[in-house]
């Protein structure tokens, strides 16, 4: 579950109501966008942001300073209040990662249905006010006669999928959320948006075991009756990040156009480049040995000592590795985890041995994998040789034999950048409790987005992309982030 | 981080202790790069002498254990007086124990390394993850709250009355700097967690 901190404005200034009537209003700051920068600073994953004014009247009137807040923070926001047009909506979405939409869902159902058609469902919420169990309308000063289960089963049909509750009796009162609303929404099948009266970490974690998807935090938060770093905590929003791992393929001391193992062009000096992608934000480094000699092997030793003693980021190194000894001297030269291949596949004892020699969280199974028929097989040597083995049968022994994570490359998506194998990751990420490393096909931002969503992945690798300039490691955590997914920036 | 010349210090005496853990080199270039020397040791005496100690730690618990043990260095370990920093594994062999091979460890701080132990929850935690600072201490002095520096555990310690800052995986909540009297640990690699990482490293080795 996330936590969302609220921040309402009316006329230009951050404010709380209690229980919605706009003469029980408290300032608590007159720059929201200050406000806004601090949740971020304290861990906030997405702001809600409500134009009270635009609720109460209809008409949007805080949207520039909103659109500021959009602009300074890096984190997602939603907004609502006084979007009841298409036109006004579509112009919020340029800037937010969701609208709520309220009154305008009740009396225009259609627009709804197109703007979850234009835009997804991911960026659309439809707002319930609740007052004594029916719906409220015109920020909360009039109650319709519509059943509010009734209506979500409506939204459900023309394909919302985001439901914010608000139970306007208990919103600012530092009360308790309305769990017998939520739980009924969420079994309904919405993702539930809760809030009114989240102001305890009991009420969090409370929330979080009725399945409700995200938690509004408003007046606690301002009260400070309750922590945003608490919140987070009780929610367990798990603040790790997702990686994005600049690959560079090595052999004879440089770095090169792996994309086969002929008329390989050099791309650059190795130590130049990691440290270039380490100060531009990568997460981690991986060097993978495409050496076809022995004499062009050795001086994969050189290029590891050489990275470590500039590069302060972890680095991985793989490719054909065979032995615990081979290992301890890469470890030993300044690498901080060993990726194992074909040797594992050969020898899986080995994914055992390396793991009690150095821990797991050191050893990084490859698998590159091939569909065959509906299912993944195991391939050797760039995808020339096939095994018997099924990928995600393969990814869970590795897991058994003690590897710490798995570099998934998919061979039919390998060089093709038309987006990584989505189904290959979930199959293996929901089959081992390991992370797992997107590999394979990444041809855009949105690539990795669905590949750290839909697929499920840790991380995710990319090579050219990021070598030919195409794009930079700030901008594709700058994107990622404004999709809701966490970045270190 | 590219210190300035004037960092330079080869007046302070650093032990880093040899137990063949996975990232001494890791340690050693992060601390040559900050214009330190150092010696890697595992001689008593040696550190024992040291005005710093860094203890690194990549590997498994026991194993780690029994390799102190043969050396005599568990019982040097607790005897030193200087400041100490145990990073990640060096970290969790600070307590009494650790669930990880049920081995017992150093016992300077109480308490049981734990496992991760949640649905749904990928183990280990391998990657970047924001610490919030509960306490000040010198060893922490410049870093933000919320920094980013790199883990990759499976094993955590709580550390409750000796957090200097804690970090939150899942929805458990661990120390991830930890300080004893003279006894510091992170759970996250410095080493390896670029500019904040290298600010500690640099703090610690100025205490």
């Amino acid at each position: 579950m996330i936590i969302i901190p609220a921040i309402d404005i009316l006329d230009g200034q951050c404010v709380r109501l209690k229980r919605g009537e706009f003469s029980d209003k408290k300032i608590y700051s007159t720059d929201p966008v200050a406000v806004a920068k601090e949740w971020e600073r304290q861990g906030a994953q997405m702001l809600h942001i409500v134009d009270l004014d635009g609720a109460k009247t209809g008409v949007p009137r805080n949207t520039e300073v909103i659109r500021k807040i959009a602009q300074t923070v890096r984190i997602p926001i939603e907004v609502g209040g006084g979007i009841r047009s298409g036109k006004i909506a579509r112009e919020y979405l340029e800037f937010a990662r969701r609208i709520v939409l309220g009154t305008k869902a009740l009396e225009d159902p259609l627009l709804i249905k197109n703007l979850v058609k234009d835009f997804g469902s991911e960026r659309i919420v439809v707002a319930l006010e609740l007052k004594d169990g029916k719906l409220t309308v015109e920020g909360w000063q009039k109650t319709s006669a519509k059943d509010y289960k009734e209506f979500a089963a409506e939204l459900k049909k023309i394909g919302v999928k985001n439901i914010l509750f608000t139970d306007v009796q208990r919103d600012g009162t530092l009360t308790e959320p309305n769990y017998d609303i939520a739980l009924a929404l969420a079994v309904a099948g919405a993702r539930v948006i809760s809030s009114g009266g989240v102001s305890s970490t009991e009420a969090i974690r409370k929330l979080k075991d009725l399945g409700v998807d995200a938690a509004i935090v408003g007046t606690a938060l301002y009260e400070g009756t309750l922590t945003l770093a608490d919140a987070l905590k009780a929610a367990g929003s798990s603040q790790l990040t997702k990686r994005i791992i600049p690959c560079l393929d090595v052999t004879g001391g440089k770095v090169v156009k792996g994309v086969s193992f002929e008329n390989l062009q050099i791309v650059g000096d190795p130590v130049a480049l990691g440290k270039k992608y380490s100060d531009e934000g990568a997460d981690e480094l991986v060097f993978l040995d495409i050496s076809a000699s022995k004499d062009e092997r050795e001086t994969l030793y050189d290029v590891v000592a050489a990275v470590a003693r500039e590069v302060f980021i972890p680095f991985t190194v793989g490719g054909g590795i065979g032995s615990v000894d081979q290992m301890r001297k890469l470890l030993q030269l300044g690498a901080d985890k060993i990726s194992i291949n074909t040797a594992a596949i050969k020898n899986p004892a080995l994914i055992t041995e390396a793991s009690r020699a150095f821990g797991e969280q050191c050893v990084v199974v490859a698998i590159d994998a091939k569909k065959k028929g509906d299912s993944y097989k195991v391939f050797l040597k760039g995808g020339t040789v096939e095994t018997e083995l099924d990928a995600v049968q393969w990814a869970k022994e590795a897991e058994k034999k003690g590897a710490g994570e798995i570099l998934l490359t998919s061979m039919d998506k390998d060089g093709t950048r038309s987006g990584y194998d989505i189904e290959l990751l979930r199959q293996v990420s929901d089959a081992v409790r390991i992370p797992v490393i997107a590999s394979g096909g990444a041809g855009s931002m949105e690539d990795m987005k669905a590949a750290c969503i839909e697929g499920k992945a840790d991380a995710v690798l990319v090579a050219s992309l990021l070598h030919y300039g195409e794009l930079t490691i700030p901008q594709v955590k700058k994107y990622l982030s404004e999709h809701g997914i966490a970045m270190r920036i | 981080m590219n210190p300035a010349p004037s960092n330079r210090k080869s007046g302070v005496s650093i032990a880093v202790i040899d137990y063949n853990a996975g990232n001494i080199a890791s340690v050693g270039n992060a601390l040559r790069k900050l214009g330190f020397e150092y010696t890697i040791t595992k001689d008593p005496k040696e550190i024992l002498a040291a005005d710093k100690v860094i203890f690194p730690g990549q590997g498994r618990a026991a194993a780690a254990m029994d390799d102190l043990r043969a050396s005599g260095l568990d019982k040097v370990i607790r005897e030193i007086k200087k400041p100490f920093l145990g990073i990640c594994l060096g970290l969790q062999l600070l307590f009494e124990s650790s669930e990880e091979d049920d081995a017992q460890c150093l016992g300077i701080i109480e308490g049981r390394v734990k496992r991760f132990n949640e649905p749904d929850l990928k183990i280990p935690q391998m990657g970047w993850n924001i610490i919030s600072i509960v306490q000040n201490d010198p060893l922490i002095s410049g870093i933000p709250d919320k920094a980013y520096v790199y883990f990759a555990n499976s094993y955590y310690g709580a550390g409750d009355n000796y957090a200097l800052a804690t970090s939150v995986y899942g929805s458990t909540e661990s120390g991830a700097i930890i300080r004893k009297d003279n006894f510091y640990g992170t759970q996250f690699h410095p080493e390896k967690s670029g500019e904040w990482g290298m600010k500690i490293l640099d703090n610690f080795c100025r205490l």
